[in-house]
Parts: structure tokens; C-alpha cells; sequence
């Protein structure tokens, strides 16, 4: 008789979504569904807003990357007005961003994972949460908080507010930098690289103790993809798509992010509201790729700045030019942001960062227009048609959570074949199902997110409905 | 936001865009405003999240004030927050006030009073405005706050 596993609600994610994990006859594990139940509509909504609206509308989608999705959509209306924002301009929308990256990164690695890298996967869930962690790690603890509020104060000192902010504007930023706010920012650049780097070496201590996890956490080939610069470096503003196998060979390189479009298809699944994206050229399902910090690093030839290039060194020593477990998002998320911070600090010490020329005005010159950037948890994309008058006609978009959906997926098929053993639900499957998820860090478009623990429930049923095993907690 | 090591911290939370939920909000507007409390730092956030333990560990007096939804619609609440450890929930979107209080106790040894103003709520709908009643109720929560403050010894302003 087959049978159905649901884990519902996932916990420590940002956003709401359940698991099911379908048996067959023989009680084996025959597929597994990450299923996104909640539903959104921003791209109907936006449809008859004015196009200098859309950056301020499409901010909202989301409380834990406002700034993303302010830079994406900013960058689609600068498409349409056909205009450049000016140098200063485009570097302050660099700073914020990778700001928000910083406090992203350090959400999802101190706050949301650490609990079960600290006290492992099967650890009571009591425990295993940021109290937890603060009671028996509270330097890690005290960095993480360090970290984002760090990352948090940049975007509350150059946008206005820490929660959509509304300074990025079409043609670049609404006001210049001063140079109190840049020296401010600046101060706090050698504690946020101290806090990760020790964040690093913790990692890099504890790695041996999670082989296990990393031999069979959605440890699978794919495809990567992200954005990188002239010289093949990460890029998280601008630059050109690259993407490459689980070789290491490119599928496509320098591609121009307007042209997205003619390499990336969208499929929708009736058991999600979230769309899979997937690399036209191997078509659906073959086309799965991945998206977010890993695949930053495994498709850059360097970061870019000095430290963080030297953990790159590190990272790819220990775990390969390309590396393919999922579990190692956690490593690349912590390299991600030591360049963030390194990038910050480089582009506020450029020379015109001060000047009062932020930004270029014009109107609409175009009916379309594209705006792609790294966010952090991958490539994000926003997509709008105008009419004659700048009125929104229609609008797509490509979020980092879809780019990976079908990673997720069978991510979670690969963890429930590996600990779902016989007819009964247990906790470490349960737990390990949940934290292959909490790789992608996947952000389902909600403000809310999970520190600990939440009420959750799995259920095995029959194929005619009926429940024949329930685990809550 | 002037508040220094010894000073008082005042945090108004919820979504300002829920009707009563964004009680905090509104009240932040006045207190922000209110010249017996000039020198304290006052903030609002959406919610609770573990970086205010920070700003916790460098007060000697918190206040943080919150919609209520067992409360009677527009009632006042006042109390006193134990210092024990907490060890509830660690839910982000709604860290209750004494978790925060024991993040910063475990974190940075902080031991600052802790009082959290509520009130009731009357309606949690989609707007920007607040229920007739919990408008109603805003004059007490600044004087109730305003009396937190005086009482505890440690007048904002004079710091």
C-alpha cells in the first residue's frame, strides 16, 4: 500500500510550506514535494500602477530583502526610461545591497542554522534554537546579532528605515552619501569581518562532524548559475549571467541578463504556487540549476577581495572546484559575506563616493524592460511591459526561491530516501528533511521567519485520505 | 536615539499596516515627541528580533510596548518583567519580550528592568488607522510610560 508523509509547516524558513514524502508499496521512498501554499499576486497587482511606483510596490513582496527587490525593480525601470543611473549612483545601490546581503546571510547562518550545526540534527528542538545557541555558543551568538545589525543599520543609515526603505530610484539613489554616514559605515567594518571570519574558523573546526550530512544532504549534479563580472568575479549588482554544469564547464557564459528570457523556462507544478525555472537548452525537468551562494562560488573564478578569496581557496581545497552538496551553502553563505563586507569597505573608500551626482531622470523610452541582481539567496529577476503612458501592463518575476525549486525538491527526496526507514515517522528524518530546506534558505515572499521552534506536524496517509500515523511537536 | 549605557529604552513593535496592531507605531509618534522623555531612545520595529538584546544590554530601564489580543479592547496593561531565564518561545515574528530580556542576559549579562505596556485590541484588519477605542487609549500608554520612567529613578532627561 503506498503511503504519504506530510510535514507541515516547515519550520525556520522564511514563509509558509509543507513536505510530503510519497511511499510506494515496498514502504521506500518514491518522491518527495516541497509544496509553497501561500500565494501573492504582486505580479497582477502592480498591473495599471504607474512605472515609477513599481520599485516602492515591489519592496513590499518581502520583509527579510526589501532591498533585492527594490534593486531588481529599480533596474527594470531604468531599462524602460532607457536611462544609467550615474557612477555614485549605481555604488551606493552596490553598498545597500550588499548590506542587505550581510544581514541576510547572517539571519540565515547564526540565527536559523547554527542551532542544529551546534547541537546537531537530532538535538531537542527545545534547545535547539537561538536561546540555545546564545546559552552555549554566545560568541557566535553575540557575532550573528553583530552582523545583522550591522548589515541592518547600513540600509536604516542610507535608505531611511531597515524595512523598505524607498531611497533606490529609478536613475539611481534619491539622496547622496555623506560622509558622516560613510564613516559611520566604515567603523564598523573590522568587527563584521572579525565576527565572520571567527564564524569561519568555527565552521572549518566543525566540519568533520557533519561528513554525514554533507555526503547526503541534496548532494546531487547540477547546473549553477549567478552573475559575475568582466573578469569572470563574483558580481552581485550587475555583470552577466554564467552558467555552468556540475563539471565546471560552461553552459553559457557572458549572457546579457536582458536576454534571460531565451535561456531560463518557467514550469508550473500543480502542488506548488511556486514556479521551476529551468535551462531551456536541457529542457524540464533535466534544466535544474541552482542558484544563491553556492552557486556564486562555484561559477566565479574568484571573489574579488582578499580575504575572501583566500577562504575561496580554502572552501574549494575542502570540498572541490564545484562542489555539489547542498550542505555546503552554510561555507559559501559565510565567504559570501566576508565579501560583502570587503566589497563595502572598498566601494566607500572610492573616490567620488561622495558625490551629489546620484542620480539621472527621464521618461519612459521603452515598453520593456529587465532588471536582474544577486540577492541573497540568488539571481532575482523583474520583468515589466509599459504602455505609451508608463502603465504597467504586465509584470514577471523570477525570484531565487523558483531558480532552486527543483533543487529543493530533490534535495528533499534525496534526505527522505536516506532516513526514511520503514512505516513510521521519526525525528531524524523529520529534522533532516526540514534542514536540507534551510540550505536554500528559501524565501517565500513572507516577513515573518522561524528562530526555533513551531508547532509541526507530519501525517502518514493511505491513498484514500486516511491518517495512519500523525507526529506533532 | 540618544540612549547611553544607562539609559532607558523605549520599544513600540507591531505592523503598522494591521490597524491596532500598529498600536506601537503611534505610540512611538508621541513619545518620540514627548519632552519628559527627552534623552531616552526610542525606537519602533515591526517585531521583536534578537538584535535588540543589544540595545537591551546598554539600558537600565526597558519599556516595550504591544497590542494585546486577550486584553480587553483599549485596556491598559502594565507589568513588571521577571528576570528569570525564559525558555519559550525563539520565534522571531513574535519573540516574546522575555526572551529578549534572557538573550541579553546570556549574551551581554545585562539585567535591565523590563516593563511591557499593552492594550487591548479592537481590530487587527488591513489599515493604517486604529479602532476609536484603542485611539482612545494612546494619552494612557505615554502617561504610563512617562510614570515607568519616573518611577524607576532614572528620568530620561536628566541622563
Amino acid at each position: 500500500m503506498s503511503r504519504e508523509i506530510v510535514i507541515d509547516p516547515v519550520t525556520r524558513i522564511e514563509g509558509h510550506s509543507k513536505i510530503t514524502i510519497q511511499l510506494d508499496d515496498r514502504g521506500e521512498v518514491a518522491d518527495a514535494h516541497f509544496h509553497v501554499a501561500q500565494f501573492r499576486g504582486f505580479e497582477r497587482i502592480t498591473q495599471g500602477r504607474p512605472v515609477h511606483e513599481m520599485p516602492a510596490i515591489m519592496s513590499r513582496i518581502c520583509g527579510i530583502c526589501p532591498v533585492s527587490h527594490l534593486v531588481a525593480s529599480a533596474k527594470a525601470v531604468d531599462d524602460i526610461l532607457a536611462v544609467e543611473p550615474p557612477p555614485t549612483g549605481a555604488d551606493l545601490r552596490r553598498v545597500i545591497n550588499l548590506g542587505q546581503i550581510v544581514q541576510s546571510n547572517a539571519l540565515s547562518f547564526f540565527h536559523l542554522s547554527a542551532p542544529d550545526l551546534l547541537f546537531g540534527f537530532d538535538a531537542d528542538p527545545a534547545k535547539r534554537n537561538i536561546i540555545g545557541l546564545a546559552r552555549e555558543n554566545p560568541g557566535l551568538a553575540r557575532d550573528g546579532i553583530a552582523l545583522r545589525k550591522w548589515g541592518q543599520q547600513i540600509i536604516e543609515w542610507l535608505g531611511g528605515k531597515r524595512i523598505h526603505p524607498t531611497w533606490i530610484v529609478p536613475g539611481g539613489v534619491s539622496q547622496p552619501l555623506t560622509a558622516e554616514v560613510r564613516d559611520r559605515i566604515l567603523a564598523g567594518v573590522p568587527e563584521a569581518i572579525a565576527a565572520v571570519e571567527r564564524a569561519i574558523a568555527w565552521y572549518k573546526t566543525d566540519m568533520v562532524r557533519w561528513e554525514e550530512e554533507a555526503a547526503t544532504f541534496g548532494n546531487f549534479r547540477s547546473a549553477f548559475m549567478g552573475l559575475v563580472d568582466r573578469n569572470g568575479n563574483v558580481d552581485h549588482y550587475d555583470g552577466w549571467l554564467r552558467v555552468i554544469d556540475a563539471d565546471g564547464k560552461f553552459l553559457a557564459d557572458r549572457v546579457d541578463p536582458h536576454g534571460f528570457n531565451d535561456f531560463i523556462g518557467e514550469a508550473v507544478e500543480p502542488w506548488s504556487y511556486l514556479k521551476s525555472t529551468y535551462w531551456k537548452a536541457m529542457g524540464y525537468p533535466d534544466g535544474m540549476y541552482r542558484v544563491g551562494p553556492l552557486a556564486r562560488v562555484n561559477v566565479s573564478e574568484r571573489m574579488g577581495t582578499p580575504r575572501a578569496d583566500e577562504e575561496l581557496d580554502k572552501f574549494r581545497w575542502r570540498v572541490g572546484r564545484v562542489a555539489g552538496s547542498s550542505f555546503h551553502y552554510h561555507y559559501a553563505r559565510l565567504i559570501d559575506t566576508l565579501h560583502c563586507i570587503e566589497k563595502i569597505d572598498q566601494l566607500l573608500r572610492g573616490p567620488d563616493i561622495l558625490s551629489t551626482h546620484v542620480r539621472s531622470r527621464a521618461e519612459v523610452n521603452r515598453l520593456e524592460g529587465i532588471g536582474v541582481s544577486e540577492a541573497p539567496r540568488g539571481t532575482l529577476m523583474h520583468h515589466y511591459k509599459v504602455d505609451d503612458d508608463g502603465i504597467v501592463q504586465w509584470a514577471n518575476l523570477i525570484i531565487a526561491t523558483g531558480h532552486n525549486n527543483m533543487a529543493m525538491n530533490r534535495a528533499v527526496l534525496q534526505v527522505a530516501r536516506n532516513h526514511v526507514k520503514g512505516d513510521r515517522l521519526e525525528e531524524p528524518m523529520l529534522n533532516r528533511v526540514e534542514a536540507v530546506i534551510r540550505c536554500y534558505d528559501p524565501c517565500l515572499s513572507c516577513s515573518t521567519h522561524a528562530l526555533g521552534e513551531m508547532a509541526l506536524r507530519i501525517q502518514l496517509l493511505a491513498p484514500d485520505g486516511a491518517v495512519l500515523d500523525d507526529l506533532a511537536r | 536615539m540618544n540612549g547611553g549605557p544607562e539609559g532607558t529604552l523605549i520599544v513600540g513593535y507591531g505592523n503598522a499596516l494591521r490597524g491596532d496592531d500598529g498600536m506601537g507605531w503611534h505610540a512611538v509618534q508621541r513619545l518620540s515627541e514627548d519632552r519628559r522623555l527627552s534623552g531616552a531612545q526610542v525606537l519602533w520595529r515591526h517585531q521583536l528580533t534578537p538584535e535588540l538584546a543589544d540595545d537591551l544590554s546598554r539600558a537600565s530601564l526597558a519599556v516595550l510596548i504591544d497590542i494585546d489580543v486577550e486584553l480587553e479592547a483599549g485596556a491598559v496593561s502594565v507589568r513588571r518583567l521577571d528576570s528569570a531565564p525564559d525558555t519559550g518561545s525563539a520565534w522571531s515574528h513574535h519573540i516574546e519580550p522575555a526572551s529578549l530580556v534572557s538573550l541579553a542576559h546570556e549574551l551581554y549579562g545585562a539585567t535591565p528592568a523590563v516593563f511591557v505596556v499593552s492594550v487591548g485590541a479592537g481590530s487587527l484588519e488591513v489599515g493604517d488607522r486604529l479602532s476609536p477605542a484603542v485611539e482612545r487609549a494612546l494619552p494612557e500608554v505615554v502617561d504610563a510610560v512617562v510614570a515607568i520612567v519616573a518611577g524607576h529613578g532614572a528620568r530620561a532627561s536628566d541622563l
